[in-house]
């Protein structure tokens, strides 16, 4: 990519991220900007600035009859499309919550990260998170499921045939006197998988899983020394096993 | 099958995201309780109407409740990305009144103060002061710069249109642009520094 060409464009980027190139003009330049890094980087540069433009704007609340439309219009459209509605009858990430406050907890952090888990659940139905599939041995299979997306620890679970294995990244140091859990859910019910494990210097981890049939969901916990019978602390990591 | 309202409330955007794909309503309500507030301001900043502001914002949101699965994360924030479709909504209403001419002004620190301090969240006033910011970097901004960023973000004119309306040659729109882009980012930065 030339100088000159490059110049000629980058003229019109600022124009193109107001909007206010005609379209035939914003078509060419970004047809121009798949092939020149540096008219991207521009634009990188100039969209933070464009982005705040609404923020400044004076406010005025809506009118609350347009909330009223507006949902009167997504219910209605739910209901067609066979969704449940309302809260009144939970759903299946209420469900989720209860099942994971009957672990002892009761703490917001089970039910949002049973959200999160529900979240990746739903991903996975939308767009295929499930990754892997091949890998096959001996008429065996591999595949790989990985956590929602929580902050901090990520998580994958590689399940190869009836067995798995539980890998964890970006894992904080533990203090001494704790330890890593993992815990799987089978038919609704928790199960601790007896294997204590630490994360190393990098801060990974991994423990195998020895019989995966019928589990839906593997967490992880940090424990005392020795580990728990049933999880004492929030999840550090869920990651959702579709059935 | 829908979430219940207080577990909604404690997802963030992305992670509505998929939820309301999937049409549920609870994820949605929740969705347009965070943001339909700065969508309408938008609107209304654009259009100047309040009936077509609440058009343009029911339009806007519904067409994301029935295209919430077209969000791409990696090409910026959800907010921001409902933003350009109300803003789009918008220009094009203005555009089917001909002879609208947009509002040019970011006096808005007064509404600003007058909202109960208990709605403010901790996000709410980062926005605050973002837009605290905003207003300071185009105050500060020459006129002629501030005017041309306004009239094509706000007003939905092309660079060509704005050279013809303020009879300025084409370059010098697109100078002015840029500078005034340029000058608000470099504000943003130093305020994140």
């Amino acid at each position: 990519m030339t100088d000159n060409v490059h110049d000629r464009w980058s003229e019109d980027l600022a124009a193109y991220m107001l909007g206010a190139l005609e379209p035939g003009e914003a078509t060419e330049l970004e047809r121009h900007a798949e092939d020149c890094e540096r008219c991207r980087s521009e634009m990188r540069w100039l969209t933070a600035a464009v982005e705040v433009l609404p923020e400044a704007v004076e406010r005025h609340r809506p009118p609350p009859r347009l909330r009223e439309s507006l949902m009167s219009e997504v219910r209605a459209d739910a209901r067609a499309a066979g969704v449940e509605t309302g809260s009144a009858g939970g759903g299946v990430l209420h469900r989720a919550g209860s099942w994971l406050q009957g672990l002892g907890s009761g703490s917001h952090d089970w039910r949002r990260l049973a959200g999160l888990a529900l979240m990746a659940l739903v991903v996975v139905a939308l767009v295929g998170y499930e990754i892997g599939g091949g890998g096959s041995e001996s008429g065996g299979s591999t595949t790989t499921f990985v956590s929602g997306k929580a902050p901090g620890v990520t998580a994958e679970v590689v399940r190869e045939d009836n067995g798995g294995e539980l890998r964890l990244a970006d894992v904080k140091k533990l203090p001494e006197d704790r330890v890593l859990e993992a815990w799987v859910r089978r038919d609704g019910e928790v199960e601790a998988v007896k294997a204590l494990f630490v994360p190393d210097r990098e801060g990974n981890a991994s423990t195998t899983i020895g019989d995966m049939r019928g589990v839906d969901l593997v967490m992880v916990t940090t424990e005392p020394a020795g580990g728990s019978e049933v999880p004492t602390s929030s999840p550090i990591a869920t990651v959702p096993i579709p059935q | 099958m829908s979430v219940k309202r207080e577990t909604a409330e404690r997802l963030a955007d992305e992670e509505l995201m998929p939820l309301i794909a999937a049409k549920d309503p609870e994820a949605f309500e929740v969705f347009y309780d965070r943001h339909g507030g700065v969508a309408y301001s938008l609107a209304y900043r654009i259009v100047g109407e309040r009936a077509a502001a609440e058009d343009v914002t029911q339009e806007a949101f519904i067409s994301i409740w029935r295209s919430g699965a077209r969000f791409d994360r990696t090409r910026g924030s959800v907010r921001s990305w409902m933003l350009s479709i109300v803003r789009n909504r918008a220009i094009d209403s203005l555009r089917s009144k001909a002879g609208k001419a947009p509002k040019l002004t970011f006096d808005d620190d007064a509404v600003l103060e007058q909202r109960p301090s208990e709605e403010l969240t901790e996000e709410e006033a980062m926005r605050r002061e973002t837009a605290s910011e905003v207003r300071g970097a185009l105050g500060q901004l020459p006129g002629e710069q501030s005017k041309v960023i306004e009239l094509a973000y706000f007003g939905g004119f092309s660079q060509s249109e704005i050279s013809r309306m303020l009879g300025v040659p084409l370059g010098t729109v697109k100078g002015r642009m840029r500078l005034g882009l340029e000058k608000i980012r470099g504000e943003l930065a130093e305020g994140l520094a």
